[in-house]
């Protein structure tokens, strides 16, 4: 199974529903909200986000794919691919 | 300050702001009303009511660039998306949001 690791905030709702897409399809993932994250691990987590692209959450890294945004069936194909 | 009467007050600001941009509020009730709730918090606690999707950077020329309503330092963006972001607002002609997918600047096509 792919390793799935999401970056989002505590007060984001697309966030929420990113982590119910994994929780409910029962796919263990990593989760850190951003907003309570240590200074070191948020500046690490804008790098990411700097590199990739991406201007805000949710970041949902499924193996060695990148998906920025609340995308589901981005999620299910980068799943299955 | 109540956070119900402050949401009213945001709402009521807000309204003005985007209106003149071809924005309006999502008629997704449920996610306006959480997002105003949420921009409620974030203002007590950072005195701005910054956007609930997006980074606080601790740069300020940054972070001003996400004080809601953001629409005018993202505009072309958002024209784009016919959405915000965070999706408290949506283009005057959209009437079904969950139509309008989050998509990163990167990817977001400008015709």
């Amino acid at each position: 199974m792919k390793q799935v690791t999401l970056y989002t905030l505590s007060t984001c709702p697309w966030c929420r529903k990113a982590k119910k897409f994994f929780t409910d399809n029962k796919i263990p993932f990593t989760d850190i909200d951003y907003d309570l994250a240590d200074e070191a691990t948020q500046g690490k987590i804008l790098k990411e986000l700097d590199a990739n692209g991406a201007t805000g959450f949710p970041y949902a890294k499924i193996g060695n794919q990148v998906i920025v945004g609340y995308q589901p069936k981005r999620y299910a194909t980068a799943l299955k691919s | 300050m109540e956070t119900e009467s402050r949401k009213k007050a945001l709402e009521y600001f807000f309204d003005k702001v985007v209106g003149p941009l071809g924005f309006k509020f999502t008629p997704d009730a449920e996610l306006r009303d959480f997002l105003l709730e949420q921009e409620v918090t974030l203002e007590k606690k950072h005195g701005i009511p910054f956007c609930p999707c997006q980074p606080l950077r601790h740069d300020r020329a940054r972070d001003m660039q996400i004080v809601c309503p953001c629409i005018p330092f993202h505009r072309e963006y958002f024209d784009s998306m016919k959405r915000c972001w965070c999706g408290l607002f949506v283009h005057n002609d959209v009437t079904d949001p969950d139509s309008l997918p989050q998509v990163p600047a990167k990817d977001v096509r400008r015709d």
